[in-house]
């Protein structure tokens, strides 16, 4: 019974990205290696940062929000950034379109960071026979991040690997690209400062994802234009 | 050079102890994610030439449940673990039920937290609930020890932890929704090993020797005068028999009695003509196994020279009443003698000493008082108690409802002062003057706090002999204190008479989890199911169209015809 529980909270974790995949056209054009890729980018990125927060962070006895700390921490969430920037990049991608590329990228980078911070939990916390909700909304948490994930690397493409765009729109393109970045410091602040629940953060979390999923979206279509 | 490289290595050495280290890790790992971890005492399981009593179990895992007649007659609770505060606890019912060889998957009974050990300090204030509620807790105490419980029995304190699952036990119950495996609701597991007999019960005797003056010349041995007290309980829980009337007040007693008598003996002007011995002897509950054993490892000499011996047992309950149980004749010169030295300082001390004389019946394996031990042995002896009549074998042994809060300093040192008294007055042959020699203000005056923190240590050390290892600290304090107070110490070793068999595990950690049921697991896979199709069809119906979506399960036949034409 407590193994199916945990056979449950993993299809929610892991099963979207796998829909994903298989769903769009990402596996017509065999782009599992672009993904695998970015997810490699994603580990090298996350053990830096580690070593950055392990290095410049105080570790905060009491569970309160500290602002100059969460600046911190919000600085080297661009270091996110600078990964994903080098994944899309600099990474020698097989002849795929720009498309297909920055779905790619978000996907294992999304991946990576699922089987990083919620396998081991899951594995751990969903098989014993204790009973909570905390799995379950981490595995609507891990769809969420899914979604923030391509958002950004869509945002990412059009910034660094599109050059005819409207130049209206590149406010508007750092802009978002600046709050999904912060997004972790966000949430971090929700649940801290302000001491809102589990539930409610990601139900936050879910909506937002959807949110700038459809702005970045429109903004992909925007810059599309002037190029056809 | 091919077959070495061809063996298989299944999995290199090199790699055996990070596989060990991995498991160890999810085995620490999965042992504490309970929502509550709570102290549980088993109840007593043993056996009485090979009948069987108490719980027989003590592994548990079954779900939680608050009534007996939770959803009509017809439930079967032989999977459910009754919660039952005792507070509430209906007594007809739980005998009739107990009487009856219903089965239950398991009991656990919530005691009021005034009841811990633990909790010594606290005040009861003058609450008349308490009364009966001890009342209550010694009949069912007499119940459980004295049933055979097919099903393991735990005993618990009420806390907030455990108050809160019960209040939605209830409520779950109350709704008609008993937990059950498909409805979800709280699981308590005890993960503890089969209780496994222990293999023979040890019981330490500790002796004491005060050597009195002997004038030179004199080739006879001195006289000898026994105090003794047994200092081992009996009770449903063993993990919580602390016993502080019974009979941790007579051990108190005999400690600071031993005390007392060491100042006068230390000093030669003031030592007496009388060896005193002091027994601290175990196996009390059990027909004073250990003191028989006890007597018999004195020789003949030694057991000859005891004039009389005073057994001390459970001297600090409230009240004006003490008894002297005699197994001799009241008429016989000696108890006569005994009688009235302790007759004329309880006056004196404003209290009442009554004769009690009950016959030994030598063919019956009964032992009711310590004194009847001696006796059997011609050896002039009594018992000092507030009981007035002789307990039942396993009654008032220090059980459940005998702890701190009922025992009572005061009545511990009149009670000090009733024995000392009258013994130094027969010792430097006082009796009839009425002279004080332990009086209050002066230097052999009794030390309250002295009384106050051996009583508080007993009450809070559970005693139950057969769980008392050989090295037990208990044990050993014992030995040390009485090595204080007399010049020889001895402390004898005996195993239990084989009629009594106890079986070990009286404590263990009761987890409780919240579980969720298998049809909401179901359900979630069923959500689940239906969100990743609807997501993989919204995927593709916006990348690729619906037009793919629907050639996707068309296609297999298009196919063939494709190839045949």
């Amino acid at each position: 019974m407590t193994v199916f529980h945990f056979f449950n909270c993993a299809i929610l974790t892991f099963g979207p990205h796998a829909v994903y995949y298989s769903a769009t056209p990402l596996s017509e054009y065999d782009t599992l290696w672009t993904s695998i890729r970015a997810a490699v980018v994603y580990l090298v990125t996350a053990l830096v940062k580690l070593v950055c927060l392990a290095t410049f962070l105080n570790v905060s006895e009491s569970d309160s929000f500290d602002p100059y700390q969460e600046l911190l921490k919000a600085l080297f969430g661009f270091i996110d950034v600078a990964g994903l920037y080098f994944a899309l990049t600099q990474l020698t991608h097989r002849n795929i379109s720009q498309n297909h590329k920055f779905q790619a990228v978000g996907l294992g980078w999304a991946f990576a960071d699922s089987v990083l911070h919620r396998l081991a939990p899951l594995w751990v916390g969903a098989r014993g026979l204790e009973f909570t909700w905390d799995h379950i909304l981490q595995g609507l948490e891990a769809n969420a991040n899914l979604v923030f994930s391509i958002s950004l690397a869509a945002l990412g493409s059009l910034m660094w690997l599109r050059k005819n765009k409207p130049k209206t729109l590149i406010p508007i393109i750092y802009a978002c690209a600046g709050i999904v970045a912060t997004m972790p410091s966000i949430t971090s602040y929700l649940r801290r400062g302000l001491g809102w629940h589990l539930p409610k953060v990601v139900g936050f979390e879910l909506f937002s994802s959807l949110l700038i999923a459809f702005i970045s979206w429109q903004l992909f279509v925007a810059c599309q234009r002037p190029s056809n | 050079m091919a077959n070495s490289l061809r063996k298989p290595a299944v999995l290199d050495p090199m790699y055996y102890p990070v596989v060990a280290l991995v498991i160890v890790l999810i085995a620490c790992v999965e042992l504490s994610d309970a929502v509550t971890a709570v102290d549980v005492y088993r109840l007593v399981q043993y056996d009485i030439s090979g009948v069987p009593f108490g719980s027989r179990l003590s592994t548990l895992n079954h779900h939680a449940g608050s009534s007996l007649f939770a959803s009509g007659s017809s439930s079967d609770l032989s999977r459910t673990v009754l919660i039952l505060p005792v507070r509430e606890l209906n007594l007809t019912l739980i005998t009739e039920y107990i009487e009856q060889k219903k089965l239950l998957g398991g009991l656990l009974l919530l005691l009021p937290p005034k009841f811990s050990p633990e909790n010594i300090d606290s005040t009861f204030g003058a609450d008349k609930d308490i009364d009966s509620l001890r009342n209550k807790l010694v009949e069912l105490e007499w119940l459980l020890t004295h049933s055979n419980i097919p099903y393991p029995v735990y005993f618990a304190f009420e806390d907030d932890n455990i108050n809160a699952v019960l209040a939605e036990v209830r409520r779950n119950d109350a709704s008609g929704q008993p937990a059950t495996a498909t409805t979800g609701g709280y699981k308590l597991v005890v993960a503890a090993s089969d209780p496994k007999r222990i293999a023979s019960p040890n019981i330490a005797n500790i002796q004491g020797w005060l050597p009195g003056l002997k004038v030179d010349g004199d080739s006879n041995q001195l006289p000898t005068i026994a105090i003794v007290a047994s200092y081992d309980t009996f009770g449903a829980a063993p993990a919580l028999s602390v016993g502080s009337d019974s009979n941790g007040s007579g051990v108190v007693a005999l400690l600071e009695i031993a005390r007392l008598f060491s100042a006068l003996y230390s000093n030669p002007k003031t030592r007496g003509r009388y060896n005193l011995l002091f027994g601290l002897t175990s196996g009390g509950p059990y027909n004073y196994n250990g003191t028989q054993k006890w007597l018999r490892s004195f020789d003949q000499r030694l057991r000859e020279s005891i004039d009389y011996a005073i057994c001390l047992n459970s001297v600090g309950s409230l009240g004006n009443q003490l008894h002297l149980h005699v197994s001799k004749p009241p008429e016989n010169a000696y108890i006569q003698q005994i009688f009235q030295g302790f007759s004329a300082v309880a006056e004196e001390l404003g209290l009442q000493v009554g004769l009690k004389h009950k016959k030994i019946n030598i063919s019956n394996s009964r032992v009711a008082w310590e004194h009847e031990q001696f006796s059997r042995l011609r050896v002039t002896a009594a018992t000092l108690s507030e009981l007035s009549t002789a307990p039942e074998l396993l009654e008032s042994t220090g059980g459940l409802a005998d702890n701190r809060h009922f025992t009572n300093e005061a009545s511990i040192i009149r009670s000090v002062k009733l024995v000392a008294e009258s013994l130094a007055r027969h010792i430097y042959s006082q009796e009839q003057k009425s002279i004080s020699i332990f009086a209050d203000d002066s230097s052999l005056a009794v030390n309250p706090s002295y009384i106050r923190s051996w009583l508080d240590l007993l009450s809070t050390t559970p005693r139950v002999a057969p769980f008392l290892s050989k090295n037990d600290p208990l044990i050993k304090a014992l030995e040390k204190e009485l090595a204080d107070h007399t010049a020889e110490v001895n402390v004898q070793h005996e195993t239990l008479d084989g009629t009594f068999a106890f079986y070990d595990s009286t404590s263990a950690k009761l987890h409780i989890y919240q579980v969720a049921s298998v049809t909401f697991d179901l359900l979630l896979l069923l959500v689940l199911g239906s969100y990743l199709i609807t997501l993989f069809t919204f995927l593709f119906i916006t990348t690729r169209g619906l037009d793919d979506l629907i050639s996707l399960f068309r296609r297999p036949p298009s196919s063939r015809k494709v190839k045949t034409a």
